[in-house]
């Protein structure tokens, strides 16, 4: 039982690693699984009302859908500098990478509610029983269209936020941890923050740029 | 004898007092905090069971009303499918000895096991919260739009506490996956394995991969009640078959989640007490891995009368059928096992040669199922009710019984008086029998499912297995009372009580906090019962000096 | 240093990446727009899961992880439509 193996299952350090990686892997599989599930929903309504989700698709707003997009994938971009910093020994500039993280993350949640806010006050947000006021073809399938889209972009959203959490709950206990156990939490939350970065990058085009 | 030393070197004597086992992170330890509350869970499952066949005993509705009766099987379902049967051998035997049979120190991650359990009580706690407030009337399934629209209790309350106890079924699923690959003792290749650990890696596949979807299905539940979006609802665009789809992904295979660590416990149990190796080693286990990949492919049989296309039906039957072979291969091997060996009947055996008779019997109505046109006859009738509780009962429980027997010396250090034993399982076996062929009877007439009352002429079939009902639950409290009363006064069980092989039994009973005083190493495959010494009882290198 | 600078090439990429999709769905493209925009994604996923995710080098069981999380979703997406 080596001091650097967390869990008394292991005695080598690598062995664990390559468990948790692993683990975190698994993690992700079923994690997709359930994102996977909540997109055959979607693609079942598409092809079913296809011209009302494309109408629909055009009231929400492409800049700002555009903009949050490029915010995640500039947070991704940090993540894996952090691991590369902390693979190095480098931690202050890994410290840096992980706060830039978690507030591009923080920047995402607002752009995102400042879209809500914009969809609640154009009367689109069919959800809490909010007057629905929808003046394109076909309302009740566009109204469908927008419920699906609050669920799937909140249900990314609660992700995201869970993601935070655990890098400020990190940053928090950083001056108590190891250094290799700060490179272990820091390897399992960017495989996650990742994998949360490429749920957005399928929800996007799904869900804004539909063309027809 | 030197058990005392041997006592209080072992992980039960390690610390006492609530806290010790309640922020334990020794899986042995785990294992029992587990075990207990599942204890608790499936009597309080079969209490309402046993009201229900207390109300079906006479035609009309006297006992309790319609109401009620909807709550009651509710709650009988969710209880028993996701508080007992989807963690019962996974998280109690399998947490126990996963490790101990693949010559590890711990699973892989000891908090999350412990964490897992944490987030099981607490879900299955705020999903029985809702019988306080008045209940679910749904069905265990939550079929929309019933439940979506049209029931009134409290669904969404329920479909959140069995959402927060699929997180607990998945932490293990990952911490089984990872364990079995990263931490076999040198020399336990795959083809070494226990069949049990096979069994245990196909249930966490299937727990991983169909568990999320359950999720994502409940999750649309709540948002369709609470926040009105139509996803099930027709009039505003949605699908209920949908659900249908979504939940069978998932509820199909938590079948097999169910009974492939049944079908391990029994893999373990017919060879050691028939001395002899188990028959086709590598087919059974390919076999687990071949159910556990097809488990997936024929939950459109559960949809046969659901609206799917006439090509999805025929498709889901043949796939359906399809599935049964792997079952049918492991049958065969198990049977053949028995050949020429020198079969002893103790209590698990027996309970494991009860498992291959109702089994086989559940497995067999099941293909009267995958028919399309027998199915659409006995649909939603009391024959479906008789066949999956062959498989999930007779199969499964009757397997965790033989499972708990076989190793309750390993847990507890202890004997159980084997007489009781005996008389125990027999009871079980004819009490099942009685409650529950009956209602192949009765569905094969036409009495549906889920009422609470029936005309008259089907009352002498449901008073035969109500009377079963009675038998079945006094033969499932016996071992609470004789297991209960052998942790105190039952005597003291060597190392290797069965002469059985596989590691669990070359460490001491009950084993030390550390699992192993030496690491071990494994030169040879499992079930090795032609090995020389192990028939005169000089294998075990902890052998009780007694 | 190069390692940085591979990991900021992948950045560029993938907003360029980015670029082309949003571009093109200002084209009509005869009912293509939607296969090109999953295309498209697919590749972002791609580039994110071996990159910055180091799916390559991990080894062969997270290889091992996203294979059984294809096949899966492919019996869920295929069963659930031919079903229709």
């Amino acid at each position: 039982m080596g001091a650097s193996t967390e869990s008394v299952a292991f005695d080598k350090p690598a062995r664990e690693q390559a468990a948790d990686t692993f683990a975190m892997w698994i993690f992700i599989g079923s994690e997709a699984m359930l994102f996977g599930a909540i997109l055959l929903v979607f693609l079942i309504a598409r092809i079913s009302y296809g011209p009302a989700f494309a109408a629909a698709s055009h009231h929400l707003s492409l800049p700002l859908g555009t903009l949050n997009t490029v915010v995640l994938i500039t947070s991704s971009f940090s993540m894996a500098l952090a691991h590369l910093f902390g693979n190095r020994g480098r931690w202050r500039a890994s410290t840096w990478s992980l706060a830039a993280t978690a507030l591009l993350g923080l920047v995402f949640l607002g752009i995102k509610a400042a879209e809500y806010t914009m969809e609640f006050r154009e009367g689109i947000a069919p959800v809490l029983g909010v007057p629905f006021t929808y003046d394109g073809p076909d309302p009740v399938h566009a109204e469908f269209f927008f419920g699906l889209y609050f669920a799937m972009a909140s249900l990314h959203a609660v992700h995201l936020i869970g993601g935070i959490v655990v890098i400020a709950g990190m940053l928090v206990m950083w001056s108590s941890a190891t250094q290799s156990s700060r490179l272990r939490r820091v390897r399992a939350i960017g495989l996650y923050w990742h994998f949360v970065d490429i749920v957005w990058v399928f929800l996007f085009p799904i869900l804004y740029l539909i063309n027809r | 004898m030197n058990t005392e030393a041997l006592s209080s070197s072992s992980y039960l004597g390690e610390g006492a007092g609530p806290a010790a086992w309640l922020l334990t992170t020794d899986h042995k330890r785990v294992a029992w905090l587990y075990l207990i509350s599942l204890t608790a869970f499936f009597f309080l499952g079969g209490a309402m069971a046993v009201l229900m066949r207390i109300e079906l005993a006479t035609p009309a509705g006297d006992l309790v009303s319609d109401d009620v009766y909807n709550r009651l099987f509710s709650l009988h379902g969710i209880i028993m499918v996701w508080f007992f049967l989807v963690p019962s051998i996974p998280a109690t035997l399998g947490n126990f000895l996963l490790p101990l049979m693949i010559g590890a120190r711990d699973l892989a991650f000891p908090r999350l096991n412990l964490a897992s359990w944490y987030v099981f009580m607490l879900g299955s706690l705020f999903a029985l919260a809702s019988v306080v407030f008045g209940g679910v009337d749904t069905g265990w399934t939550f079929y929309t739009p019933l439940s979506t629209l049209y029931a009134n209790g409290f669904v969404s309350m329920a479909a959140l506490g069995v959402f927060t106890v699929g997180f607990s079924t998945i932490m293990t699923g990952i911490n089984f996956i990872v364990t079995i690959h990263t931490l076999r003792a040198p020399g336990l290749t795959w083809f070494r394995l226990p069949i049990f650990v096979w069994t245990m890696y196909a249930t966490a596949l299937v727990m991983v991969l169909a568990t999320p979807v359950l999720a994502a299905s409940l999750i649309l539940i709540v948002l369709e009640r609470m926040f009105g979006i139509g996803i099930f609802n027709p009039a505003l665009g949605g699908d209920p078959l949908l659900f249908q789809h979504l939940f069978w992904f998932y509820s199909h295979p938590a079948v097999y989640i169910m009974i492939l660590p049944g079908m391990g416990v029994v893999s373990e149990v017919l060879p050691c007490f028939s001395r002899r190796p188990l028959f086709g080693y590598k087919a059974v286990a390919l076999s687990s891995m071949a159910i556990a990949v097809f488990g997936f492919l024929v939950w459109g049989h559960h949809m046969f009368v659901s609206g799917q296309s006439a090509y999805a039906g025929v498709l889901f039957s043949f796939l359906s059928f399809c599935v049964a072979i792997p079952s049918a291969i492991k049958v065969f091997n198990w049977s053949l096992t028995l050949r020429k060996g020198e079969i002893t009947f103790e209590t698990p055996m027996l309970y494991a040669l009860f498992f291959l008779a109702l089994f086989t019997f559940g497995g067999l109505a099941g293909l009267f199922l995958a028919a399309l046109a027998i199915d659409v006859h006995v649909h939603d009738t009391y024959f479906v009710v008789a066949h999956f509780h062959y498989i999930m009962v007779g199969g499964m429980v009757t397997a965790y019984m033989a499972g708990l027997h076989f190793w309750w010396p390993k847990m507890t250090g202890r004997m159980y008086p084997e007489t009781w034993g005996r008389i125990a399982a027999t009871v079980t076996f004819l009490g099942f029998n009685l409650t529950f062929f009956p209602q192949f009877v009765l569905g094969f007439l036409g009495m549906p499912r889920r009422y609470h009352t029936y005309p008259p002429e089907f009352q002498f079939w449901h008073i035969l297995s109500s009377a079963g009902a009675v038998v079945l639950a006094i033969g499932y409290l016996m071992p609470l009372f004789y297991l209960g009363w052998s942790l105190f006064r039952g005597a003291r069980a060597p190392a290797n009580p069965w002469r059985a092989t596989g590691l669990e039994w070359q460490t001491a009973s009950p084993p030390p906090p550390h699992n192993f005083d030496a690491m071990p190493k494994v030169s040879r495959p499992a079930y090795d019962y032609a090995m020389k010494g192990l028939q005169h009882e000089k294998f075990s290198p902890h052998k009780d000096e007694a | 240093m190069s390692d940085i600078r591979k990991l900021t090439f992948v950045y560029l990429v993938l907003l360029a990446l980015l670029a082309l999709t949003v571009g093109s769905s200002s084209f009509d493209l005869g009912g293509f727009n939607s296969a090109l925009n999953l295309v498209i994604a697919a590749a972002k996923a791609a580039i994110i899961a071996t990159m910055f995710m180091q799916l390559s080098s991990g080894g062969i069981l997270p290889r091992l992880a996203v294979a059984a999380t294809g096949l899966w979703l492919a019996i869920l997406f295929g069963l659930t439509l031919i079903g229709r």
